[in-house]
């Protein structure tokens, strides 16, 4: 995985804003729910206080005041209701709003993954981009949530009570206001102190990981070799380690807790002493009465506990607020990437393919500074067979994505049917092959979706026929539910062998004028291998093939053999015509072949 | 989950004191309410200022001593969980070395791994919870509940009313939404799939023109888990309205009874707030010991799954013999057959043959055939489901591990190095191996190249063997396996990665070790037709036995495999 920054990119916020856009009728009324359910929760314990005040002047005959607490109660009691609804709105919006933006993102997302060049895809790691799509959108949910139900309202609620507690005691609220950095303060300064704490913790979780993914998964080599003591001996060490600094971190981590706590019961008692102390008429010179009422000092106690509630929460919510647009600004990056260049106006659809592909002086590199094909120019006619040799890494499969146009040629053209397939429909160009990679790629899914992937209408009768034809469908025919079966993701639960029959299968359902392929390697049996090749050369008849060869018989039958070393064609003619020059062909063809 | 417990014995001290420590805590939370009361009643109400000092203090005291009760509690809970996983996992570590090879195959490597990483740390989160608070939050909501009964019987009905409703709401959510999170994830493990099979499938897929197709699909996908996510959120968003209504409600009941009693001379003012603030601190309490519970459940999940590993009684049987006999046979199959666990076919049908010390036997067949199934059951990594299997003269199951392990070399199909240094991997053959048998080894394996590339035997190798290609990784394991200069080696397909030239002169090079009986598997004819001896596997049945001329008369599918082969030179 690329490694995360955790700043957001500028202009991240209004991107977002940009999508919550859909939404901008509902926006305002969570607003306006925030407001009402944070005014009413500050104000309904001055009622309570209001009737425990009431509550002093219970017996005294003229004053009806049980009638009055009533009265009260039920006045919080109608205010309570309203707010416990105006809270529950609040979520189901902003659960609305929160959710439908994610989707909408990741929508956009997905798109433009069908939509990058594949330079981007080769080049980026996958675990990255998807873990931009899923995992950074999924943050990127749950923080705009947060920030939505607990950002706005917390600082409402820090203000609100700011001001009724000024409006109450102006003293009172100067005591709290003093004290409460405090807890901010102390919780900071645990948390820089433990970071190192747990970035060394999770450095050695890190190497306990690798060294039992290392050693558990290849146990049977330790096994083997009888290191089993020597392993755990070993792992005895890295774990006693991890356990000690384990211990280290989760213990200063877990002072976080307490300390804030501590700190609350400071501010506490401050409020009730200084509450108290004010409560007193007789210690309170040039006022008759008492500066505040018993009612009041028990609201104000409330306020204190919900007061620093909001603090503590609001740093936590705003480090995950800001890393979720973090997380933002990494799917909008993905979303802004440079997509390929769309079909042209007036790109043609292929009707009739037969089979006539040119390249007159194609050029390409993958990187400017590394020149790889140069000048070349090839002529293939219908049912012409392409083979294209050379050593392991001699940029074989680029000529494949040339013709594909996975990648655009830099300098020169390639053309189909007389047609620059810079003017062809990408999919018109592409359905014209049909192309079996020695990396079969299969997806999740029942054999039967597998094959019917590049013709999703077939029938079973055209899928069991084209099975047939690839030799495979005898041993899907075995297994546990035949056609229907359903692999995992990647093909799981067949073996190489098969799934390359699989990908076979699928170019045989389709049928296309022109074929693409990479032959198998030395990881299929030979007899595997014969029925794969029967396929193959099944496939080829009457139809311009390109093959990138790994057999003889596959090189020698070819019409035209390429002969690539080091990304470049050094060499082209058919067999006895390379044999003949003794060159890089002959040299290739003596350590390879010859056995 | 009872064999988990012996490894939190030696903990017995923190796991009583931490819980202890923690309601030590919460009861002075419990009389704070009290204090309060008696500021009012006794301070307040009888113009006492210095008494209002006093308690004021005695809040400020509680506070000290109450941070340093959760001080120690916290400390012990982390000492009791960390140590107590660190056992665990050592525990299953050992475990997974006791293990037989079939024993691993049933059970698979990554469920292993999955066990001491992921599960062990959520069962040292869920321990370390569990001891701070599982009794601190049930304790200050039934502490906060009889403190309002010594306070005043009546008032304190609401509370014993109001506890359980809360209850109900709390952990009626908390069972309704569960399943329905799981659905949400299982929604999203969808789109993780789809983006997944998108970027590796991205050729085919566009090969195909199927880039539309598979963006409706996505937003269907993707619908239905919004669908689902948004149900998730009404519903989990009525946990605050509710549960705020409940308590406030009870305050307005417990205010107006409280009025009542205070009417009739019952109740003071003071006690009035005091029945109030424990109201306040049940409902924190409560939704803390929900999210308490979801945790614990996990843990124990896990600690079930972490019980299950250590009770697997091992199948791994093996004696204490640890020498054989002094015969010439080196290796002796008797009708011996296999059958892995779990499969109703025989992988491989009854075979006997018996190799003289310093032959070499070449293995040949398709995928499947029963060639590894075959080379495995001489180091006893499978035992026989009939017949016998003898190393010198002795039944395998017979020796010690280390002995019969220790005379064998092994060259795994898969090369697997490990992190470290080329030097140190090469002594896993042979602890005792000099820097000179080593570089011997090397030579034979026709590995010299690498080691000098990479600047000697210090080099370091990346884990999983990542800096060196595949051809390089098999000529280092098979040095690995020279090293230990073992009486019979065992090369499963190790050359498959090699040109032919290397191959063949590996095959020399191991041809010139005097004495060492080598078991040769392949799938290339040219690999195995000059040996002693080919056995001929097809389908787990043993089709051919015999030397390559005598195959070639005899055995139709060497004939056929080797005509594959080597047709095709012919043709040109």
């Amino acid at each position: 995985m690329a490694k995360k920054t955790n700043a957001a990119r500028p202009g991240t916020m209004k991107k977002v804003l940009g999508y919550i856009g859909k939404y901008r009728l509902l926006l305002p009324v969570s607003i306006l729910l925030a407001i009402i359910s944070v005014c009413l929760t500050l104000y309904v314990p001055t009622l309570v206080g209001e009737a425990i005040d009431l509550i002093a002047h219970v017996g005294e005959p003229e004053f009806d005041s049980i009638d009055r607490i009533v009265g009260v109660l039920i006045e919080a009691g109608v205010l309570i209701g309203i707010t416990a609804l105006a809270q529950w709105l609040m979520s189901t919006i902003n659960n609305k709003i929160s959710f439908g933006v994610v989707r909408d993102i990741r929508n956009d997302a997905f798109t433009k993954l069908e939509e990058l060049p594949l330079s981007y895809v080769d080049r980026k790691a996958h675990g990255d981009i998807v873990s931009r799509v899923i995992n950074d959108a999924d943050q990127f949910a749950e923080g705009l949530l947060l920030g939505f139900t607990q950002l706005f309202t917390g600082v409402l609620t820090i203000i609100g009570t700011l001001a009724f507690m000024i409006y109450m005691n102006w003293v009172i609220a100067a005591v709290v206001f003093i004290l409460t950095p405090l807890s901010l303060f102390i919780a900071r300064f645990i948390a820089k102190r433990t970071y190192s704490m747990f970035r060394e913790r999770s450095e050695c979780e890190g190497a306990a990981t690798a060294y039992i993914n290392e050693m558990i998964g290849n146990e049977k080599v330790v096994k083997a070799f009888s290191q089993e003591q020597k392993v755990l001996e070993r792992f005895g060490k890295i774990n006693g380690k991890l356990n000690r600094v384990s211990l280290k971190a989760i213990f200063f981590s877990s002072i976080t807790n307490p300390s804030t706590r501590f700190v609350n019961s400071v501010v506490y008692a401050a409020v009730a002493l200084s509450g108290a102390l004010m409560a007193i008429p007789s210690i309170n010179p040039g006022s008759a009465v008492a500066l505040i009422t018993v009612g009041e000092l028990a609201c104000l106690l409330s306020y204190a506990n919900q007061y620093t509630k909001p603090f503590n929460e609001i740093s936590g919510v705003l480090a995950e607020f800001q890393n979720s647009l973090a997380c933002a600004s990494r799917v909008f990056e993905l979303i802004e990437e440079k997509s390929e260049i769309p079909d042209g106006e007036n790109a043609v659809s292929l009707s009739e393919v037969s089979g006539n592909v040119r390249m007159d002086d194609v050029s390409f590199s993958y990187t400017p500074d590394k020149p790889l094909i140069e000048n070349l120019c090839l002529e293939v006619k219908p049912g012409m067979r392409v083979a294209i040799v050379g050593p392991t890494g001699s940029g074989k499969t680029t000529l494949i994505n040339l013709l594909m146009r996975f990648y655009d040629v830099d300098e020169g053209q390639i053309s189909v049917e007389g047609h620059n397939i810079r003017d062809i429909k990408r999919r018109s160009l592409r359905e014209s092959y049909g192309m079996v990679l020695q990396d079969t790629w299969l997806r999740a899914g029942t054999v039967k979706e597998n094959i019917a992937m590049a013709k999703p209408d077939a029938t079973d009768e055209e899928i069991i026929a084209a099975a047939k034809s690839a030799h495979a469908h005898s041993f899907i025919k075995r297994l546990k539910n035949g056609y229907d079966t359903v692999l995992g993701e990647g093909g799981e639960g067949l073996s190489q062998g098969q799934k390359q029959l699989l990908c076979i299968t699928r170019i045989m359902l389709s049928d296309p004028p022109m074929l693409i392929l990479d032959e198998a390697t030395s990881s299929i049996d030979t007899r595997t291998e014969i029925r794969i090749q029967r396929a193959f050369f099944e496939m080829m008849k009457d139809r311009t093939s390109f093959i990138v060869a790994h057999r003889l018989s596959t090189v020698m039958n070819a019409d035209v053999i390429l002969v690539m070393r080091e990304g470049k064609i050094v060499e082209s003619g058919n067999h006895s015509e390379l044999i003949a020059k003794g060159g890089f062909y002959y040299e290739l063809y003596n350590s390879q072949f010859a056995r | 989950m009872k064999r988990l417990l012996k490894y939190l014995k030696s903990y017995k001290k923190e796991c009583v004191l931490g819980p202890l420590f923690k309601m030590f805590e919460a009861t002075l939370e419990l009389i704070v309410p009290l204090v309060i009361a008696a500021i009012i009643d006794r301070g307040i109400e009888a113009e006492n200022p210095s008494y209002v000092v006093k308690a004021s203090l005695f809040l400020l005291s509680l506070g000290i001593v109450g941070l340093a009760f959760s001080l120690t509690a916290q400390y012990f809970s982390a000492k009791a969980a960390v140590g107590f996983v660190g056992k665990l996992r050592y525990a299953m570590f050992e475990k997974v070395g006791t293990l037989s090879y079939s024993d691993i195959d049933e059970l698979g490597t990554s469920t292993l791994i999955t066990r001491m990483t992921q599960d062990a740390s959520k069962v040292q989160n869920g321990l370390n919870l569990t001891l701070r608070l599982l009794l601190r939050s049930p304790f200050v909501v039934f502490g906060a509940m009889i403190m309002a009964f010594t306070v005043d019987v009546r008032s304190a009905l609401t509370f014993a009313a109001v506890i359980p409703l809360l209850s109900v709401v709390v952990f009626g959510i908390m069972l309704i939404t569960m399943p329905l999170y799981k659905k949400a994830q299982k929604g999203t493990d969808k789109l993780l799939t789809r983006t997944r099979e998108n970027l590796s499938g991205v050729r085919v897929i566009r090969a195909f023109g199927n880039e539309d197709e598979e963006i409706s699909a996505f937003r269907g996908e993707n619908d239905a888990l919004t669908l689902i996510q948004r149900r998730v959120g009404r519903i989990s968003a009525l946990m605050n309205p509710l549960t705020y209504v409940l308590i406030n409600i009870a305050v307005l009941l417990l205010i107006h009874t409280g009025a009542v009693r205070v009417s009739e001379g019952n109740l003071t003012q003071g006690e009035v707030v005091a029945l109030y603030n424990y109201m306040s601190q049940i409902l924190v309490e409560l939704i803390k010991l929900a999210n308490l519970i979801i945790s614990i459940t996990k843990a124990l999940a896990s600690a079930s799954r972490i019980a299950d590993v250590l009770s697997i009684e091992s199948t791994e049987n093996m004696g204490t013999l640890t020498k054989g006999k002094d015969t010439d046979i080196a290796v002796e199959f008797c009708s011996a057959s296999l059958s892995y666990s779990g499969s109703s076919e025989a992988s491989l049908d009854p075979i006997s043959f018996a190799v003289r010390k310093g032959e070499t036997v070449g293995i040949i067949g398709g995928t499947g055939s029963g060639k590894t199934t075959l080379v495995n059951m001489i180091p006893a990594f499978y035992k026989a489901t009939s017949g016998e299997v003898r190393v010198l003269g002795e039944e395998v199951s017979k020796y010690s591990p280390e002995a019969l392990r220790g005379m064998i070399g092994i060259v795994p199909q898969s090369a697997i190095l490990f992190e470290g240094s080329i030097r140190e991997n090469m002594r896993w053959g042979n602890e005792n191996a000099s820097d000179e048998d080593i570089m011997n080894a090397v030579a034979t394996a026709q590995a010299l190249d690498i080691v000098d590339g990479k600047g000697g035997l210090d080099a370091k190798i990346e884990q999983g063997g990542r800096n060196l290609s595949g051809g390089q990784k098999q000529r280092l394991t098979i040095a690995r396996a020279l090293v230990r200069k073992p009486e019979i080696l065992i090369l499963d397909d190790s050359a498959s990665a090699l040109d032919y030239a290397t191959d063949a002169s590996l095959r020399k090079a191991i041809k010139e070790l005097s004495g060492t009986t080598v078991f040769i598997v392949s799938q290339r004819a040219s690999s195995v037709m000059y040996a002693d001896k080919i056995i001929v596997l097809d389908d787990g049945m043993a089709v051919g036995i015999g030397t390559h001329s005598e195959l070639m008369a005899s055995c139709p599918v060497y004939r056929e495999i080797y005509a594959t082969q080597f047709s095709e030179v012919h043709d040109g």
